[in-house]
């Protein structure tokens, strides 16, 4: 299985690696921005990008259209991570949605997030 | 008995009393007239009887001459004379009963006459025949015997004759002759005239020696009325003079009663009434002024009315004295005056100057209180005045139309005019919405109010208003309305308070909020994250001890997540934008859920868990509705001894739900109740360390339910556990016509 994460926090990033690769045995990638981050699903094709909703320069929602309008990245499962109130248009996103979109609010339980990785891929 | 006559009866009588004797007279008189007529034609007619009845004795003896010349000379001249004669004699019998009439007795003699006329005519005609046919001797013979006879019978007729003109003579001599009966006219005309003329005197007398002694004593008593001195006693009679008599003495009674209430209000009037002559002195006072200036009214008697009056006021004193004079009306002056202690009092004068009496007539009234009162209400005024032109707040007295009417220098800086261009205006003209709402028509104005009054009267409502000079921005006001009442009319007062500093504030501190709560997660998610892979051991087996510490700051950290959130939960509950899915749902799935989230914090305090079953369904946010449950059930286990139970209970009442969580913890003492609900409070201080929590989540509870229309409280007796409820709106099952409807739609 293989995840991506778009985090502009290195720290983040690296638990949140951690937490895949020892609780949900993942294969993790990481991108530091949104640019980086859609580059990277483009080539790799990941099962599922967690992107996180406040980066500078290109943002969670940006990054999120770039990655729906290109056909090879249209289809791959989201994972939203964001601070709990800051995404009050998820729901009217996530309903209009045809592929998978998810939330894992932060600061996040590692085992509950490494659960939900799983969930989805099955 | 005494004869009680109005004088138009007397009147009257005095009138009527000689008419109808008058009457009688002429009546009387009439009569006496017609007597002496009557006699006269008795008279008339007395003669003419005595000429006939002697026309026909002559007749008869007429006849008996015609027959004595026929019988010796048988020359017909005798015998047509004597023919003549006979026929002569039944008109003049005729003419006799004509003249008798009625008379019964002349009547008789009458009808005797005639008869003896018949037998003699009868004789004569039997002579008559004898003559011309027998014999001359026989008929001599018989002649003569009939002669004879008729020579009887003219001395009885002549008898008869007599008797009935001595009767006529009787009758006529019987009554009085006309000579008589004109001079007893004359008599009784004299007689009655003076009589007449005795009874109108004698009456006039009478009633006027009634009359005149009456009117001077009835005149007497109307000077005496108009003197003021006592009456005569009243006059007798029942007359207009004696009513006017009475009237008079009635009059006399309300005078005196009249003078004695004005003598008594006088005297026990409050107000001093005085008069003052031309000379200035006191000619007349009330006893009041010994309350007013402490002089008796004969101390003041002959004073002068300024030597009570305070120098300083008499300049101004004497020039009001003056207009008094002058002014036809009454007139009111103040000044202070000088009581015999020497002590000021403050009087108000209402005075009135007489010309007939050359007199001041006054009432001087004690408003030194009035004063005092006026001059605290002065003051009172100048400091409310001074606080309402010096708050913060802006004042706007409107009416109930929306005019404003006044204002105070706060309202002129709030909105940057000054307040005589504020007064007069539509309110409407002082908020945003003027820039679509047209203040000059009644419509938009009434609907405005309409906003206004709903949303500021008696609370405090938000408004964006206008600056209305230059600046084109709005900013934000609380306006909060009053009702009162100015001498009957209603009015408002709006408070107006320019929040825009302090709405500017909120925005700063949320936003900080905001990005404080983003910048302490960032951080915290790696440590939390960190903390957790080592706790579950996802990087390798930690030793004992480590293991402790890391779980303990694995713990804080969790809580302090759970701070943050609630903070932030706060800010949006108090901003009013939680958001918040509201769907159709089971309350049992919310009860699971719930349990299902506390179940192993339940475990850890040794506490059962019972909850009750449900098949209500409510319109509600799941995920937030869970979020209280558990917000309560966890508090209920964090308080409950071990080994004891939480109880969920469903209560179905009317159009709503109400969901209990019972706890058999230490309870909730009385005056934390109320502060429960609020902001960082736990019954002990101590409690947030020791029991863990933020002391928000029963504040967010609040502001959820609130936000789904519900209540939640609690209910609890120290020291015997407490019962958390809220109460949220079920679902109404639709009614079976509803279904239909829904059915066919």
């Amino acid at each position: 299985m293989k995840v991506l994460i778009i985090d502009d926090d290195e720290d983040s990033r690296s638990i949140a690696r951690l937490s895949l690769e020892s609780l949900a045995n993942a294969q993790v990638s990481e991108a530091s921005g949104g640019q980086e981050g859609f580059d990277l699903a483009n080539s790799d094709r990941p099962d599922v990008i967690l992107l996180d909703l406040l980066m500078p320069e290109m943002d969670g929602r940006q990054t999120f259209q770039l990655l729906r309008s290109n056909a090879n990245t249209a289809s791959i499962p989201i994972i939203f991570l964001t601070i709990k109130g800051m995404f009050d248009e998820f729901d009217d996103l996530k309903a209009n949605s045809d592929v998978l979109v998810d939330l894992i609010v932060k600061p996040f339980d590692p085992t509950f997030l490494a659960q939900q990785i799983q969930r989805i891929l099955i | 008995m005494k004869l009680q006559l109005k004088l138009s009866h007397k009147g009257i009588i005095l009138v009527t009393v000689p008419l109808v004797f008058a009457t009688v007279f002429l009546l009387i008189l009439t009569l006496l007239l017609n007597q002496a007529e009557k006699e006269i034609q008795a008279q008339i007619r007395a003669k003419a009887l005595v000429t006939e009845a002697g026309e026909l004795q002559k007749s008869f003896y007429d006849a008996g001459v015609a027959m004595a010349g026929y019988s010796i000379t048988k020359s017909p001249l005798f015998a047509d004379r004597f023919d003549n004669i006979l026929k002569q004699i039944p008109k003049i019998l005729d003419s006799l009963n004509s003249l008798v009439g009625d008379n019964p007795k002349q009547q008789q003699i009458l009808a005797e006459l005639k008869s003896i006329a018949n037998s003699a005519l009868k004789i004569l005609s039997e002579a008559k025949t004898a003559l011309a046919t027998d014999e001359i001797d026989i008929a001599q013979m018989k002649s003569r015997n009939v002669y004879q006879q008729a020579r009887a019978l003219t001395d009885k007729l002549k008898v008869t004759i007599n008797d009935l003109t001595a009767d006529e003579e009787q009758l006529v001599n019987k009554k009085n002759s006309p000579i008589d009966s004109k001079l007893q006219v004359k008599i009784f005309l004299a007689i009655g005239f003076l009589i007449n003329i005795i009874i109108a005197v004698l009456l006039a007398l009478f009633f006027s020696k009634g009359i005149g002694k009456r009117i001077e004593i009835l005149t007497d008593n109307s000077i005496r009325l108009a003197r003021g001195q006592e009456l005569n006693a009243l006059v007798s009679g029942n007359d207009e003079i004696a009513q006017l008599d009475k009237v008079f003495h009635a009059m006399a009674v309300n005078l005196q009663e009249a003078m004695e209430k004005e003598r008594a209000i006088v005297e026990n009037a409050a107000d001093v009434i005085c008069s003052i002559n031309s000379e200035g002195k006191f000619s007349a006072i009330s006893p009041a002024c010994k309350e007013l200036w402490g002089y008796s009214p004969d101390e003041l008697l002959g004073r002068k009315f300024v030597d009570l009056v305070c120098n300083d006021d008499l300049p101004e004193t004497i020039k009001s004295a003056r207009q008094v004079r002058q002014s036809k009306v009454t007139t009111a002056f103040e000044n202070r005056t000088l009581k015999k202690d020497g002590s000021l009092v403050t009087v108000l004068w209402s005075a009135y100057w007489s010309e007939r009496e050359r007199s001041m007539f006054c009432v001087a009234h004690d408003i030194t209180q009035r004063k005092l009162a006026e001059e605290a209400i002065k003051a009172s005024e100048e400091r409310i005045r001074t606080i309402i032109e010096n708050m913060m707040v802006g004042l706007l007295i409107i009416t109930p139309s929306g005019i404003i009417e006044a204002v105070n220098p706060s309202s002129e800086r709030i909105f940057g005019v000054t307040a005589k261009e504020l007064v007069g205006k539509h309110i409407l003209a002082l908020f945003s919405e003027s820039r679509f709402m047209d203040y000059s028509k009644d419509y938009d104005r009434n609907q405005f109010l309409e906003t206004f009054f709903t949303k500021s009267l008696n609370r405090v409502g938000e408004f964006d208003a206008i600056k209305l000079i230059g600046n084109d921005e709005d900013f934000p006001v609380e306006i909060s309305l009053t009702e009162f009442n100015v001498g009957g009319s209603l009015k408002f007062m709006a408070n107006i308070l320019d929040v825009s500093e302090r709405k500017e504030l909120e925005k700063m501190k949320k936003e900080f909020v905001a990005t404080v709560s983003h910048e302490l997660r960032t951080p915290l998610t790696s440590i939390r994250g960190s903390l957790t892979l080592l706790s579950v051991g996802a990087l390798g087996v930690l030793p004992e001890g480590v293991k402790k510490v890391v779980s303990i700051a694995e713990r804080n950290t969790i809580r302090l997540i759970g701070l943050i959130n609630d903070i932030l939960d706060i800010e949006k509950l108090e901003a009013g934008k939680l958001d918040m899915v509201m769907d159709d749902l089971a309350l049992s799935n919310v009860i699971e859920r719930s349990q299902e989230s506390v179940k192993s914090f339940a475990e850890q305090h040794g506490v059962n868990l019972i909850m009750a079953q449900t098949d209500i369904k409510v319109h509600a946010d799941g995920d937030r509705l869970v979020q209280v449950l558990v917000n309560l059930l966890s508090n209920a286990c964090k308080f409950s001894p071990k080994g004891g139970n939480v109880r969920v209970d469903v209560i179905d009442i009317p159009n709503w739900v109400e969901v209990r969580v019972i706890d058999q913890g230490r309870g909730i003492p009385e005056k934390f109740k109320n502060l429960l609900f609020q902001k960082f409070q736990q019954v002990e201080a101590s409690d947030s360390r020791k029991k863990g929590g933020t002391g928000l989540g029963l504040v967010i509870c609040k502001g959820i339910i609130e936000q789904h229309g519900g209540i939640i409280g609690v209910d609890s007796v120290e020291g015997q556990g407490s019962t958390f409820y809220f109460r949220i709106p079920k679902i109404k099952e639709p009614t079976e016509i509803n279904k239909v409807i829904l059915k066919q739609a």
